[in-house]
This record gives C-alpha cells, structure tokens and sequence, in this order.
C-alpha cells in the first residue's frame, strides 16, 4: 500500500533550504527527493513568473500557472524553481513501493519520478521509525 | 442553490465553494464590465468570534474567455493574506473599527490581485496589500458599515476597480421548498404530493437566504480589455465574453500536528467552479458533481446529455401531474433540448432572438455568456431575456436577475421555441416561479459598484 511520506518530519518548522543543507551532510532522504524532482521540474515547467502573494514574506507561495489555475490536469506550476528556495513543506508521496514510484511536492510544483534506493530508505525508517 | 453546496466534496469546503458569478456592464459605468464571484454561503451574520474570511489557502480566480474556445484568455487570480493585530485576544476587535486600518481590528486580510493573459509569459500583479473590510458586526464594532466597507472599494489603476468582502446575499431561492421534493409554494396545492394532501392552497415563496451573507469578489474592468476584439456592434463575435471563477487547493494538505494547523504543497488544482447558475446544482447528477467542479468549461461536451435531457424536465410533470403535459409529451419523445444547449454552452446565435445573440460557436462550454455591445437597461426586467431584457441572464448575469425563475421556466419548455416553433408550451411554464423577486431580499442592493448589498450584522441578524 502506498504511503505518504512527510519529509522532513522532524522539526517541523524546518524550510526546504535547511534541509538540502542539513541533508547534504547526511544522505538523508529529502536531499535525494529534491534531486529528482528538481530535474524533473526544471524539464516541464513553463518559462514564467509566480504571482506574487500578499506580503510574501510570510504569505503562502503563490505561483500558480495558467494551465495550473484552469485545468485540473496541470502537473507543474511557474516559478517552481524559484519556488523551491523559499521556505514551506516538502511532501513526498510513495505511490507504489514495488517500483519506486513517487511524487514529491514543494512549493506550487510537483515531479513524479522513480526512485527505488529513495523508496526502500523510505520504507525502512518507516518500518523502523513510525508507530 | 445556484451553487451553495452543490457537490459532496465542495460541501466540506466553505472558503473555496463558489456559489454564484455575476458578469454585466456596469450600469454606472457602461464602459466597463463588473465581474463578482461570491464564496463560502449561508453565513449566519452573528458568526463570531471567528467571523468568516477568505482561504488564504485558496487560490480563487474569474476567467474570461474572449476566442470563443471555452479556455481562458484573461484570468483575474486573488490570494489573500490574514493578519492578527494582537494573537493573545480572542476578540476580533477590540473595539470600534471606524477605519479600515484600526487598531481596533484584529484579524483583518489583505489580497493581492494579479491579471494572467495567457497568450504572455508573465502574470502581471496589479495591486498588493489591498484591505478587505470587516464582517459586519453591530452597532458598537461597525458603527458605519457602508460607508467602512465601501473605503475597501480600491481603484487599482488602469480603469480597474476590485472589492474584496462580506455582502449580503444577493441571490434568492425557496431553498425550503424546492428541496422538499420539489415544492414550489405558489403551486403547491397542484403538487402530488405523494397522495398525503399537506397543501391545500398556494402559498407564497420563502427567502431561504433573506438574513445570510456570502463573501464576494468584484473587480471592474474596461470592456476594451476584457473583449479586445469587439467593435461594440451587438451582432459583432468579438463582443462575446464568456466568464466563470474557479477555486484551487494545492494538492497536498498535511495537518501539522507540532504547528496546530495544516501545512499544503504542490501544484494547484480546481476544486470549485461555476459559470451558469444552478447548473451543477440540478444538471449534473450527484455522481458527476465533484468532477464537474474540477475540470474547466471547455470539457463540458462532456456532460452535453445532462444538459439535453434535464433530470428536471421529466420531474416537473410527475410532480405535478396534468400541469406540464406539452413538456412531458416531450420528454416521452426524448427530444434533445437544444433551447437549452443553446443558452447554457454555446450562446444564443444571431436570428434566434431579434436583435440579439452572445453566441460563442460550437465549442460547448458552460460560461455566463455576456455580449458587451448591449448596454445596461433603463428598466431592467428581472427576468432578462425571457422578460424582453436583453441586457440580463442569460446575457451575463446581473445580481437583481431571478434566475431560479428563468431556468425553471425554461427547462418547463418555455425556451423550445426559440428552436422548434412547433412547439407550444404548457401555459404553466410561463408562469413557473418559486414566488420571490429581487424584493425578496431585504438588504436590496446599490446602485454602485460593488452593487450587492451591505451584508447584514451579527446584531440586527442573530440568528
């Protein structure tokens, strides 16, 4: 069964920025997840803005593309790179164990790729960690 | 409902559930076309201390369509920002709020408004750091509402003017009755009634949101930038826009148990839509709704049958047995409604109604359709179209229009004609009603933009 995945789960006012520093360290698995996603969404973003959100400083990300605003299909939304290096939750879903397949979500932004050593460390802490 | 609750999913979800979308030109303003989308309904007025605000989750959104393909060319997105002024108080204000920037006021919002043209790369921000007015409390938190609220009317530039804010409800319906198995109190006495004889005698309609705010969005546009392709020529394509809003969530929504709240991520994706009124409310059957809500109006070929041959249709001469035999006999026949095709996904073509068309070509696609070269009436009919009106529903949708009236009207047969002449409607579908009328709404409306009316306070309106 698949089973979502917070990351990081602990401490949980921790922005993506702290992660891929904290995680460089460590070969933990948020700095594999952004990885992949990363070059996943650098390769089907469209070349535009975010809209900018009320008082951004504090205001959750609001890049929303075009197609992201009217269709339900839209996978991926402008700006996501930029998107990326602005604290907020990084969620990865573990959609089929068996294969790695998964998608992660930062920001506006979503990849779906494959990973199955990121699966199986996955699995493992869950196994080990979660009660 | 026009769209309060419509679909099982959006039900769970107030901040981001459209309820009903407004497109005329602006009577007051002829150049322009005021667009409003409502949000989170039935808002009992005295609902403190939390008093009701938009989703800052929420990306909500008014789309203009003005090629003809059912996809937006022009979309107006508002993301709003919600601000304590003091977290250790549980009040919502701490004591009079005269201005909009009182220190008084504890949780106000602000919103930002940003215009995407979808055939250029880049949104464009028009305006950041917008106030939202209060709720409308009482006489001792709100002392001058309309004249607080109407401070929240922000020239942004540009020709363009937004509002952002609690109103009173504008659209009026029998909720009571029509969803008592389809009741409409002046008839009721010719209703089945399932052979249990509870009405005797017509009765009068019943306001179900006479005391109930909603939250609207409003944003006034040049018609030259909405339908860059008209020449103001009604029989001229480029007048033709066609209008909706749409709410999002992103994707993920994690309930952060450390934080005490939810934390999202990724991609918005439409959980809320609505063009026509009432149209997911009773075309799309329950099954559909919460798909409905999620795709846009250029996939609506999609759902052409629930248009074709309303449930409705085949209701109204059960339930009122011997009254709409023309329109059962049609029904019988399984005749495709294309009077109402017509009206509800592609416009009315020239030739149909003398003088006037809002067609949009043959992509099907559930929008209010609003032809920008009509001006605003002198004496507006209620009724729009079907009341000689052209300048109301289905022509855009002004916020006076009694649209329960025209649809019921309509799908009871009386718009068959426009397409098949032969046809002759039963007498009782001219004359279908749930009984109330613009006057059935107590707050009334303005004349001025944002031209629904000032919401009702928690004080006058406890319950």
């Amino acid at each position: 069964m698949p089973i979502p995945v917070p990351v990081p789960d602990k401490p949980s006012r921790v922005s993506r920025r702290s992660v891929l520093r904290g995680a460089a360290g460590a070969g933990a698995v948020g700095i594999a997840a952004v990885s992949g996603a990363g070059a996943v969404m650098a390769a089907t973003r469209p070349a535009a803005a975010a809209p900018t959100a009320p008082e951004a400083s504090t205001a959750p990300e609001a890049s929303t593309a075009p197609e992201a605003s009217t269709a339900s299909t839209a996978s991926t939304a402008p700006g996501a790179p930029a998107a990326l290096a602005n604290d907020g939750p990084l969620v990865v879903y573990l959609r089929d164990a068996a294969t790695g397949e998964m998608e992660v979500f930062a920001g506006a932004g979503q990849a779906r790729f494959r990973d199955p050593a990121l699966a199986a460390r996955l699995l493992s802490r869950a196994r080990t960690d979660v009660r | 409902m026009s769209s309060h609750r419509e679909a099982p999913e959006i039900a769970k979800d107030p901040v981001a559930d459209s309820t009903d979308v407004y497109a005329f030109v602006s009577p007051d303003n002829p150049g322009t076309v005021t667009l409003i989308a409502n949000y989170i309904p039935l808002q009992g007025p005295a609902g403190g201390p939390n008093f009701y605000a938009f989703g800052d989750d929420v990306l909500y959104e008014i789309h203009v369509d003005n090629d003809a393909d059912g996809r937006a060319d022009i979309t107006y997105q508002f993301r709003f920002a919600t601000r304590l002024t003091d977290p250790d108080t549980f009040l919502y204000n701490t004591g009079p709020i005269l201005t909009l920037d009182s220190p008084n006021w504890n949780s106000r919002q602000l919103y930002t408004v940003t215009r995407v043209q979808h055939e250029r790369a880049r949104p464009e921000v028009l305006a950041t750091g917008l106030a939202c007015p209060p709720c409308n409390i009482g006489p001792l938190s709100t002392p001058d509402y309309p004249s607080l609220a109407q401070s929240a009317v922000h020239d942004i530039g540009g020709g363009i003017t937004v509002f952002a804010g609690q109103r009173a409800e504008g659209f009026y319906v029998d909720l009571g009755a029509i969803f008592d198995l389809g009741d409409l109190r002046p008839f009721e006495q010719l209703h089945a009634q399932y052979g249990m004889n509870v009405f005797s005698a017509a009765a009068p309609g019943v306001n179900a949101t006479a005391a109930l705010n909603v939250h609207s969005i409003a944003i006034q546009v040049p018609i030259s930038q909405l339908a860059p392709h008209g020449h103001g020529h009604v029989t001229d394509p480029g007048a033709v826009i066609g209008v909706w809003t749409s709410a999002s969530r992103q994707r993920v929504r994690l309930w952060d148990a450390d934080r005490g709240e939810d934390v999202w991520a990724g991609p918005f994706h439409q959980v809320s839509r609505l063009g026509n009124p009432l149209v997911n409310e009773v075309l799309i059957p329950l099954g559909r709704k919460d798909l409905w809500n999620t795709l846009p109006p250029s996939d609506d070929k999609r759902f052409a049958a629930r248009y074709a041959h309303p449930e409705l249709a085949g209701l109204l001469p059960a339930l009122y047995p011997g009254v709409f035999p023309n329109l059962a006999a049609l029904v019988a026949a399984g005749t495709a409604r294309a009077d109402l095709e017509a009206i509800l996904l592609t416009g009315i073509p020239s030739g149909i109604v003398p003088g006037f068309q809002n067609y949009t070509g043959p992509v099907l696609a559930d929008m209010l359709r609003l032809n920008t070269a009509i001006p605003p009436s002198a004496k507006p009919n209620q009724l729009g179209l079907i009341g000689g009106d052209p300048a109301g529903f289905p022509n855009g949708r002004r916020v006076f229009d009694d649209v329960v009236t025209v649809e019921l009207r309509a799908i009871a047969g009386v718009t068959v004609p426009l397409v098949d002449p032969s046809f002759t409607p039963d007498a009782a579908a001219g004359a279908v009603t749930d009984g109330l009328t613009a006057s059935s709404v107590p707050a009334g409306y303005l004349t001025q933009f944002p031209y629904l009316g000032v919401p009702y306070s928690g004080f006058d309106t406890p319950s």
